[in-house]
């Protein structure tokens, strides 16, 4: 072969291999790319071959991983040379060393232009490689037609136009807009009809491109995709160049085949037809032979075949045919074939009642596992985890662990995750689900998230029959000489909350337990030790009669503690010692943990995530994204425990009566407490806080005391308010059932807080939980039957006003005895409005029908959200709203007297920020706000309340917001809000913002005052 | 489409690499360290597929194969059948040997220029430009005329053996 070569290259090149080290390299390139730029500057005295010489030189230089930064304009300046070699060598090194978005490619567009246009093929060549390589949008703009002209052009060569038709294909990427859909889907078609292979693959490429953005225009191309295929298959006028190794061009075989996956079906039975002939005749035709080269050739045409059969939804027959050929090739010497076996029948997962005819394979792949390769052993990896369903999930689940102590370390992690993930997702029974997270703790701690074992406690927590269970499991495992940290974290936190429950065992008395736990605290690190301490407390408060012995000792180690450097577990040891000596309220103090919040696992989330962020434009990865969805629907289906309709695990048994351990009573109790009482617990947003944070207790006692003062007043507060606000009808019952509690106070707590009891009567108890996200809110209704028959017949519907998109989800009509269905309700707030949500609910238990109607919580003040804005802003906002109707005044008379002290804690409770010592009126107040709705977005709301002192009973208020509707509406909430307050006796405001605040006048330069009664 | 294709031997030092989507240097380099660090704790006789999302991003696959003392290395994405891939690394191959008759790495090395070339007519912005080995050497020779139409230097003498110590 006659490739020039060049000497000075070459001698470049091997005094480069000579270096001894890095060093040495680098000044060799240094004195190299010096020398070159010397050359360039007096550029007159070169050759081309001496140009070419250098360039080759930079581009040497660039692959070894030098910067090359000069002599870009040089090389640019190159493609405008008359004679080949230098235009040659400055295309090729503009191509290497320029990105699209570099500077000089500009100069260059019109001479490439020429290069195109011109009729030089050479030249052509040349120039369409490198718009092909680093051509952007402006090279689109300008040069698309051009190409597409030479694409089409009869009399080009064969060479010119394949590169034609990649250098559009590029530019089509750039801009899909230089692709005239209408123009050019009949010219594509047109292109098909090409007798050239080399060019057919190109334009086959073209089209990969062009139907994968969008299919619509190019449904004539299916037919002539189909002969290509069959002259192809039946090796009809194949050339013998493009065969390889006896195979009639796989490139464009597979090409064509991938074309075809991106239309979603093929209608017209004749092709159809003939498709699955030819189809039929790759995949029974394709046998494994000596020849690798060979093998490889026909396979990636059998896996292309395979990937198109299962995007065509062939007959079942076809595609049992399909996975019998993978279940043969997962079993074969090549490790290409097994690779792309298990890949490809991971793939088959997602066709529809193919996941029977693969368990069959289970064994095999299992083997697979243990494979050399870990290409091999991730694939297999990935393929159990699809496969598995609650049918398999032991088996699977148990060789995954086993697999876990021998796997590599690269890959424990995920192995870990996924372990747990399955585990969660089709437990036959809950205990098992305990026993494997424990075992994967223990065979991987390091590798297992904190995710993973939240998850498990949160299980334990919320399934009575489970505690004892698990607790005995945490006690075995700590018996064990040396197990890993996480380890003692979990079984510590288990047997502080259900240690108790094995008490009749033996070796498991309070005392004998904390000796356990108190073992390992030496070995732990500091987040461990704060959760023993809790556990410690947790065994104190369970030992009754005190058992002083133990006290002693449990004591002793929180003394210790007291001084410890770590803040963590100082607080924790200051704060269990004095509540421990508390006697009888530390029972209520370090009550059990209540039932957390059912939500989506973040493990599944964390999965589900990953599966779908993969963003690219593969058709089979899209049609696997599309039926991802379908494949979790079918395993929600699955019944799990038996009976329960919704997703797995997803229910919160109350537990049975019948339980052994005297914990039935206890639990209801807690269930239902967990809905009001703990109420901030089941809003924090971050599971992880609950578990970590000092088990149970929230704030240091006074300031709970205080708390709960607001709360008192606050719930009187808003019981007037909202006998004002009721727009809905007052509920009525139908039957003989009786409320339990005083619904209208109910509601009205639940419009300052976010989670509570809704309703209760003897049959069920309706409690809602609510999180509110900028104009969105979505509440979750928890409806929980109290007997031990269940209620038939529910039935619940949403009335809502017109300015609130509510979707509540399918409430099932049964609600199985003591079990608590959850409804999920979307909310959106369209626009600002005091209406009122109802829901209207009913149910039958035995002969009594009960229909109540309940308002919803979803009043205006959840979408605000309070704000804080500096002077100068509130004042640029109050001057730019001037007058209605974005700025409305109103004297308010008969409100109810009170001082501004508690008027500020009242619109802190509303979400309204007060901004004291912002009016310098110790009589005023100002106070602003963020609401959020469909319509407003969120927009900042102003107001300013002017009191007079002498007559307490009127005020005048301003309200100024930048949407006339919220103006009026906040205004008439807030009037609302003053008024209705008359009856009720206040409580003494617990935590006012500080009075003198308020008086404090602003400085003197400013003064916000006359600003604001200028404005007014 | 095939993101890159990268020629390295079995000690890690690059003898070729083109990347078809932007790349800056040091990144070039990195991305053939890491690559190398791969394939090099790969045992013989395993598949010829490695799992490249964590090295090139999501959706990236990479196929190699050994001969000699050189690695060939694509990267491609989920749009490229994978088999296929592995057939046009052998078609580079086999191209690389009809024009240097036992291609060796040397070849590889002092032939920069004309490896490139090569390349270029097998692969065109990512795409597959041609997989007949006659029809790229073809276009090549043509190439290759018309540069020795301009220059009169002649060819580097193909054996070199006293370059060979230091592989």
């Amino acid at each position: 072969m006659a490739l020039s070569g060049m000497r000075g290259l070459s001698v470049f090149i091997s005094d480069v291999r000579n270096c001894q080290n890095k060093e040495q390299e680098r000044l060799r390139v240094d004195k190299e790319l010096g020398n070159i730029r010397t050359k360039f500057k007096n550029e007159k005295g070169l050759s081309p071959y001496e140009k070419k010489k250098y360039v080759w030189k930079m581009l040497y230089i660039y692959m070894l991983g030098y910067d090359v930064d000069f002599g870009h304009m040089e090389t640019v300046s190159l493609i405008s040379a008359p004679k080949y070699p230098e235009k040659q060598v400055g295309y090729i090194v503009t191509s290497c060393l320029l990105n699209e978005n570099h500077d000089f490619l500009r100069l260059a567009i019109n001479t490439v232009r020429n290069d195109i246009v011109g009729r030089n093929e050479t030249f052509q060549c040349l120039a369409l490689t490198m718009i092909g390589n680093i051509g952007g949008r402006e090279f689109a703009e300008s040069l698309a037609p051009d190409v597409q002209r030479l694409l089409m052009s009869s009399s080009c060569r064969p060479l010119v136009r394949k590169k034609a038709a990649l250098c559009l294909l590029r530019l089509y990427r750039k801009n899909p807009d230089v692709v005239n859909v209408d123009g050019w889907s009949d010219q594509m078609a047109q292109l098909l009809d090409e007798r050239d292979l080399g060019v057919l693959t190109s334009a086959m490429s073209l089209l990969v491109a062009l139907v994968s953005n969008n299919h619509d225009a190019y449904w004539s191309c299916i037919p002539k995709c189909t002969r290509i295929l069959e002259r192809l298959a039946r090796n009809q006028d194949v050339p013998q160049e493009y065969t390889y190794y006896g195979i009639p061009s796989p490139w464009l075989q597979v090409k064509t085949m991938r074309a075809l996956q991106y239309f979603p079906a093929i209608e017209d039975p004749n092709t159809r037809r003939s498709l699955f002939e030819v189809l039929q005749r790759i995949l029974m035709g394709t046998d494994v032979v000596k020849n690798v080269n060979k093998n490889n050739a026909s396979h990636a045409v059998l896996f292309e075949a395979l990937a198109l059969v299962m995007h065509l939804d062939a007959e079942k027959e076809m595609m049992s045919q399909c996975v019998a050929l993978l279940g043969k090739f997962i079993a074969v010497r090549e490790p290409n074939i097994r690779y792309l076996g298990l890949e490809n029948m991971a793939r088959m997962l997602m066709v529809t009642d193919m996941q029977d005819i693969i368990k069959r394979h289970q064994a095999q792949i299992i083997t697979s596992l243990k494979d050399p390769d870990i290409s091999i052993r991730r694939r297999a990896l990935d393929l159990l985890y699809g496969m598995c369903d609650v049918s398999n999930a032991k088996d699977i689940v148990e060789e995954l662990l086993q697999y876990l102590s021998t796997s590599d370390f690269a890959m424990r992690e995920e192995l870990s995750l996924k372990v747990a993930i399955l585990a969660e997702k089709f437990a036959p029974d809950l205990s098992w689900y305990v026993d494997v997270i424990l075992q994967l703790i223990d065979k991987a701690g390091d590798f297992v998230s904190d995710d993973i074992w939240f998850r498990v406690v949160q299980f334990v927590t919320n399934n009575e029959d489970l505690q004892p269970y698990a607790a005995l499991k945490a006690k075995e495992y700590l018996d064990k000489p040396a197990i890993h940290e996480t380890m003692v974290k979990v079984s510590a936190y288990l047997l502080g909350e259900f240690g108790h429950l094995l008490a009749r065992r033996p070796g498991c008395s309070a005392k004998e337990l904390f000796s356990l736990i108190h073992d390992k605290l030496p070995t732990v690190s500091p987040p461990a030790i704060s959760i023993l301490l809790s556990s410690y407390a947790k065994i104190l408060m369970h030992t009754q009669p005190p058992d002083p012995e133990l006290q002693n000792q449990i004591w002793a180690v929180f003394r210790k503690y007291e001084s410890c450097i770590d803040a963590e577990i100082q607080q924790r040891a200051i704060e269990y010692l004095a509540l421990s000596r508390k006697g009888a309220a530390l029972m209520d103090i370090l009550a059990e943990m209540p039932k957390f919040p059912e939500r989506q696992s973040s493990l599944i989330k964390k999965a589900e995530d990953a599966e779908t962020d993969t963003a690219e434009k593969s058709a089979i990865k899209l049609r696997a994204q599309q039926q991802t969805s379908n494949a979790l629907v079918v395993t929600d289906q699955q019944p799990l425990n038996g009976t329960s309709p919704v997703g797995p695990l997803s229910i919160v048994k109350v537990p049975s009566m019948s339980s052994d351990m005297d914990a039935g009573d206890h639990g209801l109790t807690q269930s239902n407490g967990s809905l009001s009482e703990m109420g901030q617990h089941a809003t924090t947003p971050d599971l992880l806080g609950d578990l970590l944070g000092p088990v149970a207790i929230e704030a240091p006692p006074s300031a709970s005391v205080q708390s709960e003062q607001n709360f008192v007043s606050d719930q009187e507060v808003s019981s007037s308010v909202v006998d004002v606000l009721a727009l809905a009808p007052a509920e009525e019952l139908t039957s003989a059932v009786q409320p339990i509690g005083n619904i209208a106070e109910r509601f009205q707590n639940l419009c300052l807080k976010d989670s509570g009891v809704l309703y209760e009567d003897p049959y069920i108890q309706i409690g809602i939980k609510a999180e509110w996200r900028m104009h969105h809110g979505r509440l979750i209704l928890f409806l929980g039957n109290k007997n031990t028959s269940p209620l038939v017949s529910v039935l619940a519907l949403i009335l809502s006003p017109a300015h609130l998109k509510m979707e509540l989800s399918l409430v099932p009509e049964i609600i199985p005895p003591r079990a608590q269905v959850q409804c999920p309700l979307e909310v959106v707030n369209i626009r600002p409005s005091r209406d009122v949500a109802v829901l209207d609910f009913s149910y039958k238990f035995a002969t009594s029908l009960v229909n109540v109607k309940l308002r919803l919580p979803a009043v205006l003040n959840k979408f605000l959200q309070p704000a804080s804005v500096s002077m100068e802003e509130f004042f640029n906002q109050w001057r730019s709203l001037s007058g209605p109707p974005l700025k409305l005044q109103e004297v308010v008379r008969g409100v109810r007297p009170m001082t501004l002290l508690e008027m500020a804690n009242l619109f802190t409770n509303y979400r309204l920020t007060v901004l004291p010592g912002l009016d310098p009126n110790p009589n005023n107040l100002a106070a602003c706000t963020t609401f959020c709705s469909e319509s407003t977005r969120a927009m900042l709301c102003l107001v300013r309340i002017e009191t007079d002192p002498a007559d307490r009973s009127q005020l005048r208020m301003t309200i100024a917001s930048g949407d006339p509707m919220l103006t009026f509406e906040l205004k008439e909430f807030i009037k609302e809000l003053l008024v209705a307050i008359l009856m009720t006796s206040p409580a003494p405001a617990p935590t006012p913002p500080p009075a003198t605040e308020l008086a404090i006048p602003a400085a003197a330069s400013t003064d916000p005052g006359a600003m604001l009664a200028g404005l007014l | 489409m095939i993101r890159a294709v990268i020629v390295m031997n079995t000690q890690g030092k690059p003898r070729l690499s083109k990347f078809y989507d932007y790349e800056p240097t040091e990144k070039q380099q990195e991305l053939i360290r890491t690559v190398y660090s791969v394939l090099c704790s790969r045992p013989e006789s395993v598949s010829s597929f490695v799992d490249a999302d964590s090295i090139f991003g999501p959706d990236c696959r990479l196929v190699y194969k050994h001969y000699a003392t050189l690695y060939f290395v694509f990267v491609y994405d989920s749009a490229e059948n994978e088999l296929a891939m592995l057939d046009l690394i052998q078609v580079f191959v086999e191209t690389l040997d009809k024009c240097f008759k036992n291609v060796c790495e040397l070849d590889v090395v002092f032939n920069y220029n004309k490896i490139n070339t090569i390349l270029d007519e097998i692969i065109f912005g990512g795409q597959v430009l041609e997989t007949n080995s006659a029809e790229i050497m073809k276009a090549v020779e043509e190439i290759s005329k018309l540069e020795t139409a301009y220059t009169t230097i002649p060819l580097v003498p193909k054996s070199v053996t006293s370059w060979r110590s230091s592989v």
